[in-house]
Parts: C-alpha cells; sequence; structure tokens
C-alpha cells in the first residue's frame, strides 16, 4: 500500500504545474525509466529491495542515498539489465532494460574505475566503441572528445597502474561518455577517493552535464553533501529490505559551483537528506 | 605442483590488483611505448647482470670452494675416475668430445623445443575451449586430471610403439610432459578475470570471443606465464627421459641417449659432462621463458616491472 503511495506521489509530481514552461514542455515526454512495484529476491532468499517505484525524466540527476547493502547497486544492476527483478516491472526507454542497453544509450561507472590494467588510456576509453565495431578513426576522434572533456588530453598513451586514483576514475568517467548515453549510471564512482579530488571530480560532473542537459545520471553515494550538490533529486532507502523512504526534491538551479556549499539552502537540503537517513 | 604454480601465479596476479595508488608521474611517466619495450628487451640483460653484478660474489665463491674441494678430496682420497671423475676429468671428457656433446646438447634442445612449442599450443587451446563453455569444461577436465596422474614414464613405451623410436616418440613424451601446466594454469587464468571487467564487457554488448580476445586471454598472461616456467624445465626432463626410452641412435643421440651410452661403456666423466650440460640446458632454458614472459608482460604486469618508487 505504502508503494503505491509513493508511486502516486512520484509519477504524479511529474504532471504537476508548480514549473516553468519549458520543464513542463519536457516533463510531458514519457519518463525514461519507470520502475513500478519492483522486488528483487535473490536465489538465496535475500530480498534486496521492494516496492521500488521510480519514475527518472529526461535529464534528471537523481542521487541514491542509503545504508550498506540495502539494495542501491541491485537497483542499477535491473535498470542495466544486467539482473531481472523478481516482481514488478522495470521500463527503460520505453522497453525492456536489456534491450534497450542492447540498443546502446545507457553506459555504467562502477566504484573501482573497472580498466584493463594492461591497455593504455586510449585503449581503455575507447573500447565501447570498438566493442560495437566502429572504425578505428572514429574512435581515435571520440576519444579525444572524451578525454579532452575529462582534461586527460595528455594522457593517452599512460597505462593505468602509472595514473592516481582520480586520474583512473577520469578515464573512467571518459569511457562511459564515449559512447554518447542518454543514461549513466554511477555507483558509488568517487567513494574510494580522497575529499580534494571527490570535489574536483563533482564539479567535472556538474560540468559535463552542462554541456549535455538530455544526460540523464543515476548515482549512488554515501555521502549526503556530495547526494545534495550534484541531484536535482535525492531518493532516500531504507535497510534492507530497501525501499525507497523519501524523495526531496533539490531545486536549486543549474550551473551549480562551489559557492552552493555555504549556502543556507544547501546546509538545510542537507539536514534534511540526512533526517530521511536517521530514520 | 601445478597448484603451488597457480597459487603462486594467483599471488602476483594479486599484486597488481590491490589498487596501490601511485601519483600520477606527470608527463615522465609517460616515457612512451619505445623507451619501455628497449627497456624489456635489452633491460632484461642488464637487469640479469646488475642483479648477479652485486650478488654474484658469494654463490661463485662458493662454487669455487665446491669445485676445488671436488678435486683436492678425490686426488687425495685417489678415488679412480670411473666411479667418480674429477673435474678436471670431467672438463677433458667435454672437450675430448666436444663435437659430440654438442650434437647432443644440440639434439635434446630441439625436441624440448619442439615439445614446449606443442604444449603451448595444445595447451592454450584446450583450455580456450574448456573455458568458452562449462559444459566442456566440467566433461572434460576431471580426463585431463586423471590422465595427467598417470607417470609419463610408464607410458612411454607405448608412445614408441605408436610413433616409432626417434624423434617423434620423445617430442611426444616432452609435450605430454609439460601440456598440463600450460592447460592447468591457462584455465585458472581465463577464469580468474575481474568480475567487474566481465560486467562491463557484458554491459557493452560484448560477444563471447570478444570477451575471450579482449578481456579473459590478456588477463590470463601472467597465469600462463607460469605455466609457461613449469613447461619450459618440464620438456627439457621430459626429452631426456623420452631417450632413455626411446633413443635416437648413430650420430644424432640427444643427451639422454649419450647419458646411456656413456654408462653401459662406463664413461664415468663423459656421463658427467652430460648431465652438468642437461642441468646448463634446463637453465638457459627457464631463463629464456622468463625473459620472454617479462616481454609479454611488460606492458602491465607489475611483478615483471621494475618497481619505482
Ligand atoms: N548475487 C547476490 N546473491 C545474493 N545476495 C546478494 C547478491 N548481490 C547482492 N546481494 C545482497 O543483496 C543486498 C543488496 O546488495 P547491493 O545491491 O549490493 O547493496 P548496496 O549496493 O546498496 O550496498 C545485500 O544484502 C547483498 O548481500
Ligand atoms: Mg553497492
Amino acid at each position: 500500500m505504502a508503494g503505491t503511495v509513493l508511486r502516486e506521489a512520484l509519477v504524479g509530481r511529474a504532471s504537476s504545474g508548480d514549473r516553468s514552461p519549458q520543464e513542463n514542455a519536457a516533463s510531458q515526454e514519457a519518463p525514461l525509466v519507470v520502475l513500478r512495484d519492483v522486488v528483487k529476491t535473490y536465489a538465496n532468499g535475500t530480498v534486496a529491495v521492494s516496492d521500488v517505484n521510480l519514475s527518472i525524466r529526461e535529464g534528471d540527476f537523481l542521487s541514491f542515498v542509503g545504508p550498506s547493502g540495502c539494495g542501491k547497486s541491485t537497483l542499477f544492476r535491473i535498470i542495466a539489465g544486467l539482473g531481472r527483478q523478481s516482481e514488478g516491472t522495470v521500463d527503460v526507454f520505453g522497453g525492456d532494460p536489456e534491450r534497450s542497453r542492447k540498443q546502446g544509450g545507457v553506459s555504467y561507472v562502477f566504484q573501482d574505475a573497472t580498466l584493463m590494467p594492461w591497455a593504455n588510456v586510449l585503449d581503455n576509453v575507447t573500447l565501447p566503441l570498438k566493442l560495437a565495431g566502429e572504425s578505428r578513426r572514429d574512435r581515435i576522434a571520440r576519444a579525444e572528445e572524451a578525454l579532452a572533456l575529462v582534461g586527460l588530453a595528455d594522457y593517452r598513451k599512460a597505462l593505468p597502474r602509472q595514473l592516481s586514483g582520480g586520474m583512473r576514475m577520469r578515464v573512467s568517467i571518459a569511457r562511459s561518455l564515449i559512447s554518447k548515453p542518454r543514461l549513466l549510471l554511477m555507483d558509488e564512482p568517487f567513494g574510494a577517493l580522497d575529499e580534494m579530488t571527490r570535489q574536483t571530480l563533482q564539479d567535472e560532473l556538474l560540468k559535463i552535464r552542462e554541456r549535455d542537459p538530455r544526460l540523464t545520471v543515476l548515482f549512488v553515494t554515501h555521502n549526503v553533501f556530495e547526494a545534495v550538490y550534484l541531484s536535482s533529486r535525492v531518493a532516500v532507502m531504507s535497510v534492507r529490505p530497501g525501499r525507497i523512504t523519501e524523495e526531496i526534491a533539490i531545486d536549486v538551479p543549474y550551473p551549480r559551483g562551489e559557492d552552493f556549499r555555504t549556502t543556507p539552502v544547501f546546509s538545510e537540503l542537507v539536514r534534511r537528506v540526512g533526517r530521511g537517513l536517521a530514520h | 605442483m601445478t597448484d603451488r604454480s597457480a597459487a603462486a601465479a594467483a599471488g602476483e596476479h594479486g599484486e597488481r590488483s590491490d589498487g596501490r595508488t601511485r601519483e600520477a608521474r606527470g608527463p615522465a611517466g609517460r616515457r612512451g611505448d619505445s623507451a619501455r619495450k628497449h627497456e624489456a628487451g635489452a633491460g632484461f640483460f642488464v637487469r640479469l647482470t646488475s642483479r648477479w653484478g652485486a650478488g654474484a660474489l658469494p654463490p661463485l665463491g662458493a662454487l669455487v670452494v665446491v669445485i676445488a674441494l671436488w678435486q683436492f678430496g678425490l686426488k687425495l682420497l685417489g678415488t679412480p675416475s670411473y666411479l667418480f671423475p674429477k673435474p678436471t676429468d670431467v672438463v677433458r671428457a667435454a672437450s675430448d668430445n666436444f663435437p659430440l656433446l654438442l650434437q647432443s646438447v644440440w639434439t635434446t634442445a630441439y625436441e624440448s623445443l619442439l615439445g614446449f612449442l606443442l604444449s603451448i599450443v595444445f595447451g592454450v587451446a584446450l583450455a580456450i575451449v574448456l573455458a568458452t563453455s562449462r559444459m566442456i569444461e566440467k566433461s572434460v577436465y576431471p580426463y585431463a586430471i586423471v590422465l595427467q596422474t598417470i607417470p609419463i614414464v610408464a607410458i612411454a613405451p607405448i608412445i614408441v610403439i605408436w610413433f616409432g623410436a626417434g624423434l617423434n616418440a620423445v617430442v611426444v613424451i616432452a609435450f605430454l610432459i609439460g601440456f598440463f601446466p600450460m592447460l592447468s594454469n591457462t584455465l585458472i587464468g581465463l577464469h580468474s578475470t575481474d568480475q567487474n571487467l566481465r560486467n562491463l564487457f557484458y554491459l557493452y554488448n560484448a560477444g563471447k570471443w570478444q570477451t575471450m580476445w579482449r578481456l579473459r586471454i590478456p588477463a590470463a598472461l601472467p597465469y600462463m606465464a607460469g605455466g609457461l616456467k613449469i613447461s619450459a624445465s618440464l620438456s627439457v626432463v621430459g626429452s631426456i627421459v623420452g631417450e632413455y626410452v626411446a633413443g635416437i641412435g648413430g650420430g644424432k643421440g640427444g643427451l639422454g641417449f649419450a647419458i646411456t651410452q656413456a654408462a653401459i661403456r662406463v664413461q664415468t666423466d663423459y656421463l658427467f659432462a652430460c648431465g652438468l650440460s642437461a642441468s646448463l640446458l634446463g637453465i638457459a632454458f627457464f631463463l629464456a621463458v622468463q625473459g620472454l614472459s617479462r616481454w609479454m608482460l611488460s606492458s602491465w604486469h607489475e611483478s615483471a616491472m621494475r618497481i619505482e618508487n
């Protein structure tokens, strides 16, 4: 029952009237991703997530916060078509998640940069294009673009082990962008980085989104500050079986910069998300 | 033995995946591929000599002492040369029969190399086939393990019957003995691909063979290198054992054959010379393979690189 109420709240929000005309036009399009009453029970009986209802529109930046093991990665795997839900329906780009992924348009960034240690930066970044059978010329041209975007244009020939953790994550992000995705799933991408690097990469991610405001990002983090700084919405999840207990809109317009971190609105939102987590 | 090597390979592998964070060395870190290749090729010998340059004195000293004790001890005792030859006797026997000895070394080296190459080709190929399908692996691999436990000496006569006495039988025996370590190490390597990377390939819709060539085989290289080292040494053992059974008569006999002949004729000094040559051949094989695997892994494997801090 709680699920139904929540769904109405979420889906209903999409057509509510308190938006600018522009945003209204965008929101009338069909949502990019819809999850209805999703339950995932693993073979060993673990109920990882339960009653998840979500509607994600194009251009959303939705962060998931919640304790470890509450099913955030499980949810991402289902959306990416890496695993199937046990109950409920999942709709990505208006169809089956796995089919949508096969048609391209979904990219994934893991917590660990997940680079091939034997391949240099260029070969790592062009991997998705290589697997898709794109010509070498296209691959290189698009890799240069993607590497420039993350500030690694001078590191084409470097091997992963010659790079710092932050640089490796940049390579991973460049790789995820090279296939021109509509939906970017980032599962704790900055979790292993030090605070300085983390903040730098947050700003770079915001810049990347400014260039392409239609890019939809789903983001997992343990860091409440990070969630508020980056997102247009934050979904708070409960302990296992994971449910979305609260959705908090971060109605602060982009572009956002360092000064956003010091505003009262920011602190207030951080407090709200933190309270949601504590429940 | 194969288990141990696999564990060692896994250890080496683990070393690279420990997420060691090293600060980027910036432009200096991109010394370019040509520089690195050069380092891997010529660097091998430089490293060998520099490592041995400093550390070589104690073992060399020990060697000299042992040889001296051997020489003068036997002289003092007056032991006849046919029972236990002195180092000088061995050297004389080797130089008196030098062309013959060289021919034997060459023959054995040739057989070992052929057997070794066959074990690489078949070991890797079968491992790839087994790794592509759980079904095939489950139905075939147990037999491979059972076959491996059969002592090679026990089936050598059958191989001689099937392949005829001579080169072919010897090569087959050298191949059989080196085959299993190659197979099992490669198979373990193909199965130990990082799960995240596999997911990534899956997400980007990589086909089975794309995943094999671009991910699983490169990721298995350190394990294969471990298999190469074991198989290389074993193939020398295999060809000498093979010659004991299958022998190559005439002027073309290998070291194993020469050893049997010397033993029959009680040419103990020459027998020693052959035995020492066999050890040297084994060491040469091992070093060559070690150089090869360093070169193979130079682009990415940490344990094959000099650690620069
Ligand atoms: N393949 C699996 N089989 C069984 N249980 C799993 C599997 N994957 C995850 N789980 C369990 O499901 C729960 C949610 O996991 P996960 O989605 O990884 O959580 P999170 O990413 O939020 O930390 C955890 O309790 C975890 O142990
Ligand atoms: Mg997780």
